[in-house]
């Protein structure tokens, strides 16, 4: 395990020794998305699997095109400014360190080619039954197994942790995510996580939609 | 002579200066001195033919007498230092002026929050304005800080204002400063505090008054402007 997290270690030192040293020049040319990977598995672990330690959700195998489309709202401030999200604001900084569009490009290939976690359950007392018939309109925007729609922005839940699902629709509903102006489809989620009116709801539909892990 | 490198931005920008470039000159008065004397006993006393090296254990008087005066003016320097930099410290750390604007500074891994008291002059009010690495002052008012941390350390640096404060986590440090030029100037955080140190910069904008006044308008919290829209 020690020499493996050494050689991670250097391989993110390596990247970020690219990033300060990247001359107009050197920004056409992009790193690699696995080289550029090297930096994100400081938080989401080393092959996208997520750390709830610091909160950073999986990642591993998630659609190509809404790896990219989030790493765009980090950097244009429509996701990850709001004072209250946390964990959004640790997100935040870490994309200006993609330089290019072709950076964010190759780093959301790569990861959309990892292969895909399946999350442990660490939330109690959720019914999945009860979730089941909770996640029926979801399924519209997110599909019937959460593979996620790209025509409705519905991003892919399966595979996410359930500790991420559950912060993720709490911050929907108290605004904290989706009500920047610029994140029109923020916006769209805010309303269907409404529906979601209390605590065992979130948590009934959650453990429905881990069921698509197994 | 330090403003030739950075700006000086607020009201006591200078007398920070001041003791900087004191310590510098008395300092470097000594070092040259200092160096000058070694070098020419150096020169002076090489090896000669017919001369045998001395041991001197620096007991005879004539001796010590060359490390006991310098010692003593040496001393007399650091009083002049001292006196400086007390009067600095007591003006700028712990004096804050009466009439101010509070300010809030949130610092978190790895973003600056910046709660504004908006029209009111208030915090704590509907009307506050927060934003996210971006603190507005108006120049020539003195702004009251409330610096505290969500996580681990973090150092509210702005150069040009010649500040530097810790932030630590479980404290809220109260401090003051008084921008005196308008402009945009950077905010760096000064501690060590994760993979994100070097990527959380924030911006200071320091508007006139009338400036201000209406970047306060343009960004009134939603709610606020609803109630208060004809
Ligand atoms: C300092 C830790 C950290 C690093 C480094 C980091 N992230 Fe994140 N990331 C987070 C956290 C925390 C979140 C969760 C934000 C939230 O809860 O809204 C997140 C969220 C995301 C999301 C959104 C996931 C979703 O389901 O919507 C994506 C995509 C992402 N990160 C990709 C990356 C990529 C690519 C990199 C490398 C360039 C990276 N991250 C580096 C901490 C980090
Ligand atoms: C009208 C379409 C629509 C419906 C219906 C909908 N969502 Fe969403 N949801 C979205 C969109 C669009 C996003 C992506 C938001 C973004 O880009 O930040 C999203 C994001 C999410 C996320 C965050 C995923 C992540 O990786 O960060 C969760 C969790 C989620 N939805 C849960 C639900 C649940 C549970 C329901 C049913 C109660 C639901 N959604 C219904 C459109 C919808
Ligand atoms: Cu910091």
């Amino acid at each position: 395990m020690a020499p493996l997290r050494t050689l991670r270690f250097l391989a993110a030192g390596a990247v970020w020794a690219l990033a300060i040293s990247a001359s107009p020049v050197l920004a056409e040319d992009a790193p690699t998305g696995e080289q550029i990977f090297a930096l994100c598995t400081q938080c989401h672990g080393s092959v996208g699997q997520g750390n709830v330690a610091v909160a950073a959700p999986p990642i591993s195998g998630m659609d190509e095109w809404y790896v990219a489309k989030q790493l765009r709202k980090y950097q244009t401030g429509a996701r990850g400014k709001h004072a209250a999200d946390h964990e959004g604001l640790k997100m935040r900084p870490m994309v200006r360190f993609l330089k290019t569009d072709a950076w964010v490009d190759n780093v959301a290939a790569h990861v959309a080619g990892l292969p895909r976690h399946t999350p442990e359950a660490t939330l109690i007392g959720g019914d999945s039954e009860r979730g089941k018939g909770l996640y029926g309109p979801c399924a519209a925007c997110h599909g019937q197994a959460g593979e996620g729609v790209q025509a409705t922005n519905g991003a892919p839940l399966v595979g996410l942790s359930d500790w991420y699902l559950y912060s993720s629709i709490e911050k929907f509903k108290a605004g904290i995510r989706g009500s920047d102006p610029l994140d029109t489809d923020g916006a769209v989620m805010r309303g269907m996580a409404m529906i979601l009116v209390d605590d065992q709801a979130m948590k009934d539909v959650i453990a429905h939609i881990m069921t698509f892990s197994n | 002579m330090l403003e030739a490198f950075m700006l000086q931005a607020s009201s006591y920008a200078a007398d920070i200066d001041f003791v900087v470039n004191l310590v510098g000159v008395l300092v470097g008065f000594w070092f040259f001195l200092c160096s000058g004397v070694f070098f020419y006993f150096i020169f002076r006393y090489r090896a000669k033919d017919g001369v045998k090296a001395e041991w001197i254990t620096g007991e005879v008087k004539s001796q010590k007498n060359w490390v006991f005066y310098p010692h003593l003016l040496v001393l007399v320097c650091d009083v002049f230092i001292l006196a400086a930099a007390i009067r600095v410290w007591v003006d700028v750390k712990q004096v804050i002026p009466e009439e101010n604007t509070p300010v809030r500074i949130v610092s978190q891994q790895w973003a600056w929050t910046f709660v504004h008291p908006g029209p009111d002059g208030e915090l704590d009010t509907p009307d506050d304005i927060t934003k996210i690495d971006e603190l507005h002052l108006e120049t020539n008012r003195v702004y009251r800080y409330e610096l505290s941390s969500l996580d681990v350390m973090h150092d509210f640096s702005v150069p040009v204002f010649r500040l530097k404060q810790d932030a630590i986590p479980g404290r809220i440090i109260q401090g003051w400063f008084k921008p005196t030029m308008a402009g945009e100037f950077d905010v760096q955080c000064a501690e060590m505090c994760g993979i994100g140190h070097g990527l959380m910069p924030a911006r200071v904008y320091v508007e006139s008054p009338e400036q201000h006044a209406m970047w306060m308008a343009q960004h009134a919290p939603k709610s606020l402007a609803a109630i208060t829209a004809p």
